[in-house]
């Protein structure tokens, strides 16, 4: 019988405290594979959201990210506006893939609410903005069929407020035009559920802003160099160029702190494990000091003591770790929802992502976490000397 | 700078989720429930929907007290309805709830204040849109439903815009050239009057 096949028994020995701290280390195991999956989801789908918009660089007119954002959060008006030539001129440079013109507008609208609100409008190009932003899907009809029609589409929240379905008419704040609506966009879980669009020179006309636009969404070849193109974009009067690189990069360092809180929980799972595995294997040590001083008597080392040991510190972490990375894997959609139950905001696309490094890093690492917590009574145990043992009680 | 604002900006807006299907509430609850209940101290809000109250068969039985299907994409069994229960001081002194209703160029949000016998003391557009929006809103129309209640519009049927008691006959449609938003705001008035009643009067005599 060889020192595994010893260490194996002696766990098997004591079934109730085996299960007990495999049952430990595959729970601290489950907590340290779904936060890992957590950090790697949460990001990618906010990557991969931030990504979807479609857009590499958007030129504003000067001013605008302020305006936007009070826009949207708190109804402002008063947006600024840029040239249209000046807008057109960037679109047809060589540099450019695809670019998209779109004009918002806020209009006031005196039959909302007790004393009136803000309904805000997006005129887009019915050639351009689809395949800027091919994940707009439609639940009913599609794009307009013509850029000057009076023809409107709806986001998805848009349309079930004002309760449209395809067919329907609409009139727009302070005017007896009749709109049709020919598409109502599927749920998308972005700003764009609430939009309501129209057609980018019908936007113009109705709103009196022929002319002038609010928003240039571009893409570039991907040859381009994107810094030097932006630096260009500088040099034009009273724009503001937002690169969507750097709103991700904010973004990202922004969710980095956020990491921060949940690695450091996963630490505690580090310490739960190393320090219930020190607890077990140490009373399991002490309980047998009399059968370890018996073994060194009939001529065990004392390094095959530690060995002997530490085996089945091994043992019960590696297979605690992988029931754990089951677990985590088996119920990570579970987990999921509760992840989006409790979180007020949450990107869409998957927010737990179990890869092969987190299971393989995860594994690694729980061992060897329980390997440090079974160094000591190890060594307690190899430093047991035979007739102290024998004589105690 | 600026680009903080658009992160945190972007950052709301790609977070945001919100798959439920759209509700009716006040827009500025505070302010409004004071406008609509001058003498309220306070008010406590609840969250109820058809699915949850009763189903498929509280559904069949809204639907056979309305006389009409619920219809479109929009008016569904999972809808949650909002109920503002109004305070004075410790005593209830009435509620307020909105429905949403297809009107003809745009939703109508038709909010009802009811005293604790759920008779109507107050009727608000709180979202209208119309070419004669400004007579639906005038004072004149929403008076007209001032005092009446469930009893008045159990016989009204929607689908043909007969019955109800002699007080809703008489409701007089501001807009003469087209009936339709008109006929929508009686129908939204009655189904908010059987969704008060599923919502709270009837849960009130079950606990009694």
């Amino acid at each position: 019988m060889n020192i595994f096949q010893v260490s194996s028994k002696n766990l098997l020995r004591r079934k109730l405290r085996t299960f007990f701290t495999v049952f430990g280390i595959m729970l601290s195991t489950w907590v340290l594979v779904t936060l890992l999956g957590f950090n790697k989801g949460y990001e990618q789908s906010l990557s991969n959201s931030i990504d979807g918009m479609g857009f590499q660089i958007v030129l504003t007119a000067k001013g605008c990210p302020y305006e936007a954002a009070t826009l949207m959060l708190k109804g402002g008006t008063g947006l600024r506006y840029m040239p249209e030539d000046l807008v057109r001129d960037v679109a047809s440079r060589p540099e450019v893939l695809q670019a998209t013109a779109m004009l918002m507008h806020a209009e006031f609208d005196p039959n909302k609410g007790e004393n009136g609100g803000t309904t805000v409008f997006l005129g887009v190009d019915p050639k351009t903005y689809p395949s800027m932003k091919p994940y707009l899907q439609f639940k009913q009809g599609a794009w307009f069929a013509d850029d000057a029609k009076d023809e409107i589409v709806l986001g998805y929240e848009a349309a079930e407020l004002e309760q449209r379905e395809v067919g329907d008419l609409m009139i727009l704040p302070g005017s007896e035009v009749e709109y049709k609506v020919v598409g109502i966009l599927s749920r998308t879980g972005t700003q764009d559920d609430g939009m309501i669009y129209l057609p980018l020179t019908a936007t113009q006309k109705v709103f009196k802003k022929e002319g002038e636009l609010t928003m240039l969404g571009i893409r570039l070849k991907p040859s381009v160099d994107q810094n030097a193109f932006e630096e260009s974009l500088y040099q034009l009067p009273d724009v503001q160029v937002v690169s969507m690189a750097q709103v991700k990069n904010t973004i990202m360092s922004l969710v980095s702190s956020a990491k921060a809180i949940v690695m450091s929980i996963a630490f505690i799972a580090f310490l739960i494990a190393m320090f219930g595995v020190l607890n077990t294997v140490l009373m399991s040590v002490f309980e047998r000091f009399q059968e370890i001083g018996i073994l060194k008597s009939m001529g065990a080392l004392p390094k095959d003591i530690f060995k002997m040991i530490l085996i089945e510190t091994t043992l019960l972490c590696a297979i605690g770790g992988l029931f754990g990375i089951v677990i985590a894997y088996g119920f990570s959609g579970l987990s999921e929802a509760a992840i989006r139950y409790f979180l007020p905001f949450a990107p869409t696309g998957s927010l737990i992502i179990i890869d092969t490094f987190i299971v393989v890093f995860s594994f690694i690492s729980i061992t060897l976490i329980g390997l440090i917590g079974g160094i000591y009574p190890a060594w307690r145990a190899s430093h047991i000397r035979p007739l102290d043992s024998i004589r105690s009680e | 700078m600026k680009t903080k604002v658009w992160a945190f900006f972007l950052l709301f807006i790609v977070s945001c989720q919100g798959w439920a299907a759209v509700g009716c509430d006040l827009n500025d609850p505070d302010r409004d429930v004071k406008r609509l209940f001058p003498s309220s101290t306070g008010y406590k809000t609840a969250y109820q929907s058809i699915e949850k109250s009763g189903g498929q068969a509280l559904l069949k039985e809204v639907e056979a007290l309305l006389g009409d299907e619920f219809q479109g994409l929009y008016e569904t069994i999972d809808v949650p309805y909002t109920i503002y229960t109004i305070y004075k001081g410790s005593d209830i002194i009435g509620y307020i709830h909105g429905i949403n209703q297809k009107g003809v160029y745009g939703g109508l949000q038709v909010f009802l204040g009811v005293d604790h016998k759920g008779v109507i003391t107050r009727f608000y557009y709180q979202k209208l849109t119309s070419k004669k929006a400004a007579l639906m809103r005038e004072n004149d129309f929403a008076q007209q439903f001032i005092g009446l209640s469930w009893e008045d519009f159990k016989s009204y049927l929607p689908k043909t815009h007969e019955g109800g008691s002699e007080k809703v006959k008489q409701i007089k449609n501001p807009n003469v050239d087209d009936a339709a938003d008109f006929y929508s705001t009686l129908r939204a008035v009655k189904k908010n009057l059987i969704l008060m009643q599923v919502f709270v009067f009837e849960n009130k005599e079950r606990a009694q």
